[in-house]
Order: structure tokens, then sequence, then C-alpha cells
């Protein structure tokens, strides 16, 4: 265990920093990296906070659309595999299966990417 | 010197030729300075005469995917359809001036940048069904142009416009760093439902969208950016227009943050635009699609070193945005 603050903590502490002192003592182009370089910062101590729970989460999904064990697969190895099906010919079920799914592992990184950003339904908007 | 100044040295000494005359450069101002394009606001004096005027600069000649003449030809293009887009003046491919290529165009008063667009859309009763209507309405009059009156060397789809875009999309989702199976499962949708093919082939803008107009009070007074102009379906235009991102938080209205799809659609069809509802779709989830694989592809620019920038880099979490739009936009067909 390291020692406090976490590393949640510290990403705040240089969020507040960038988004404070340094944007103020810059402007034009730096200033817009550094406004980038915050919210990263940002982005990280939401990912240092559910990034874990969500990787379970989106492990235990892929494995569920596989109908497979995860067998300690990532979730990148689970994705690739999930892809590689996808595009093997028209499986009506198995894309059934696998929308839902996919959109929770899309709400789980938003939580930490873009909050907020799921909040928009597409209402009277659908295309299909 | 600093660049603007020595901008404006370039800039009078090539007006000077050009036209004939001592041509004094004052105002010199850099407006938007991007990887891509660099712009520089300034008043031409000749005498008693101020012309105010733009020049759109590329920064490296390796930036520049074709001669500076094919984008300067677009805008000549486009007003002699009847588009509102920026008066050409010149065009310059000698480098030695300005430090790159550049074309000078007239200056044009009013917005662009997308939140002060909304701003004063939200202050001025009717503007943004206007607005709407005028970008479907300017659409309409490029789409009309006689697409073998454009420069020889415009970018032209390989084949059918649709097949080509799948071909590309395909290409993109095989370079990905990580797998999307969102974008493997939306690309089958695309797959699947694929229209016929436009009955003719059009000039398309290619990035008509809110950040790329410049609007005043009175509505749309210029479209900017004809980077990517490219021959194809003019569907591909309106579906563009639609997409999410260019609202800017303001999502419940569909066509840049200010207007409705009727909206756009009757501008364009008074103005002589055929509009086609399956392929309007189409195109607009292939545009979705294909703003997230441009994303996590300036990631992979930023992470192979090509292009080191932390905004690129930030690109990378973007990604899932648009894998929610996607998914989202298609909900109906898989549920």
């Amino acid at each position: 265990m390291q020692d406090r603050p976490t590393a949640s903590e510290l990403l705040t502490t240089i969020a507040d920093l960038l988004e404070g002192d340094v944007l103020a003592a810059t402007k034009g182009g730096l200033q817009h990296n550094v406004r980038v370089a915050g919210n990263l910062c940002r982005i990280l101590e939401r990912e240092a906070r559910l990034g874990g729970a969500h990787d379970a989460r989106e492990i235990e999904l892929l494995a569920d659309v596989l109908g497979e064990p995860a067998g300690g697969r990532s979730a990148r190895d689970l994705s690739a595999a999930l892809a590689a099906r996808l595009e093997a010919g028209h499986d009506a079920a198995l894309e059934k299966r696998a929308f839902p799914a996919l959109l929770e592992i899309v709400r789980g990184k938003l939580a930490i990417a873009k909050p907020g950003h799921d909040d928009y339904d597409f209402s009277g908007e659908q295309l299909s | 010197m600093s660049v603007v100044e020595q901008t404006a040295k370039g800039l009078g000494e090539f007006l000077s030729q050009k036209w004939g005359k001592r041509v004094a450069i004052e105002n010199a101002e850099l407006a938007s300075a991007g990887a891509r394009r660099r712009n520089v606001l300034f008043d031409a004096v000749a005498g008693s005469e101020r012309t105010p005027l733009v020049a759109t600069i590329v920064p490296f000649a390796a930036m520049q995917l074709l001669p500076i003449e094919v984008e300067a030809s677009h805008l000549e293009l486009a007003e002699a359809a009847g588009m509102p887009a920026p008066h050409l003046h010149a065009v310059c491919s000698d480098a030695s001036f300005v430090g790159g290529p550049f074309f000078v165009t007239t200056r044009i008063a009013g917005e662009t940048i997308p939140r002060q667009v909304l701003r004063l859309v939200e202050r001025t009763p009717g503007l943004g069904p206007r607005l709407a209507r005028q970008c479907g309405a300017a659409l309409a009059k490029l789409h009309a142009a006689d697409a073998s009156r454009a420069h020889a060397l415009i970018a032209r789809p390989n084949g059918d416009p649709l097949d080509a875009a799948l071909a590309n999309t395909r290409r993109s989702l095989d370079e990905l760093l990580q797998p999307s199976p969102a974008f493997t499962l939306c690309f089958n949708w695309l797959k699947r439902n694929r229209p016929p093919a436009p009955r003719r082939i059009a000039v398309v803008h290619g990035d008509f969208r809110n950040g790329n107009l410049i609007i005043g009070a009175d509505g749309l007074r210029a479209a900017l950016d004809w980077e990517v102009c490219h021959l194809g379906d003019p569907m591909e235009d309106l579906g563009w227009i639609a997409q999410r991102m260019w609202r800017f938080r303001n999502d419940s209205l569909e066509i840049g943050g200010f207007g409705t799809r009727d909206d756009l659609r009757t501008g364009y069809q008074e103005a002589g635009g055929e509009g086609d509802e399956a392929r309007f779709r189409w195109w607009k989830a292939q545009g979705t699609l294909r703003w997230g694989l441009g994303l996590a592809g300036q990631a992979k620019q930023h992470l192979d070193g090509s292009v080191p920038s932390i905004v690129l880099a930030a690109s990378g979490r973007r990604v899932a945005e648009l894998e929610y739009d996607t998914l989202m936009l298609l909900r109906r067909g898989f549920e």
C-alpha cells in the first residue's frame, strides 16, 4: 500500500494546479493544452476510483455474450474475440445479445471519460 | 519580428506584385492556428482604398494533401453556384512569401465559434430555424453545381461513394489499436442497410457544420474550410451537419444545435435539392462511426510518435462518446 495521498487525491491536486495557477499564467495554444491536461487528470482521477470495477464488469459482460468463461482473459482479448465473432457473418442472436452488453460497457467508460455524455438518449433521431 | 509581422510583410510584397501597385498591410491578426491551416486577418491598403481580407496559409508543405489551387478552386465553384462562400482574391503556391502556400479571400464579419453562434441564436428570435433552412439551401446550391466543372484534382470516390466509404471504414477498423466491438456492430449495420447508390455524383463540401460557418444576426453568411471538398453523394453533407458533436451540448436541436431536420430539409428542397431519407440516415450513421474511428486514429498518431500532441492523446479518451452515439442511433435495429 502506498502512503497517502492516494493516486486519486494526487490527480485531483494536479488538476487543481493546472486549472488554477497554470491556466492563469498561460495563453493561446499552451493554455488550451493546459486545459486538456487538466481534464485528462480529472479522467485519470475517476479511472483510479472506478477503473477496477469497470474492467471486472466488462470482462463479465463480454464472457457472457461470448457464452464462454473468461478464463483469465483480459477485456482487450475478450473484445477482440467478440469483434471477430461479429465479423464472421450475420448472427442476429449474437448481435441482439451483444448490444445491451456493449451499451453497458460504453456507459461504464463514459462514467470515467465523460460523465453526462449518456444523458441524451437520441429519442426522435433513431436511424434503424 | 513576430510570425504575424513576417506574414504581413510577405502578404504586402505578394499583393503589391499581384495588383501592380504599392499595398500596405494593416491590422494583421492571427485568427486561428491549427495544425493544418493558419488564418491571418488583415487590411490591404492601396492608396485610399482599404480591403478587409483573410489569408489562409498551409503552415508546412508536408501537411498539404493537394495543391493549394485545388482548394481555392472549390471556393470559386461554390460562389458561382450561389452558395455563400468567401470570394477568392488570389492564390499563391510560392512558399517564400509567408512560409507556405496560401490563398487570400474577402473577410466576412460574423460568428464562427460554435458556442458564440449558439448564443447569438439564443438572443435572436427566429434565427435558429432560419439558419437551418439557409444551410439546407446553401447545400442544395452547391450540390446542383456541375461536378464536371470541379478541379481535375478534386478528391473523388473510387467507384460508388457508399462502397468507397465502407472500404475506408473497414480500413480504419483494421487499424484500431484496440478492438471496438461496438464499432464492429455498427459497421455490420452499415453493410446490411446500404441504400442504392445516388443517381448523380455531386460536389460535396465534406465538413459543412457549426464551427465552419460564418453566421450573423441575418443568418448564414459563408461556409469555410473547403479542404476536404470532394465528389460524392450529396446526402453525405446533410448527414454530417446532423451529427451530435456539432450541437455543442444543445442536443435536442439536431442541426448544429440551432435547427431541426425539418428546417434543413425544407431549405434543401425549396432550393431545388432532392433529399433521400434512406441515404441521409446511412450517411448520418457512417459519419458518427467515421468520427469515432478518426478520434482513435488521432490517438494513434500521438502514440506512434508521428504527431506528438496532448490534444491528440486526449482524443483517444473521446472514442467512447462516439461508441455511445453510434450504438444509440442504431439502437432500434438491435433491440
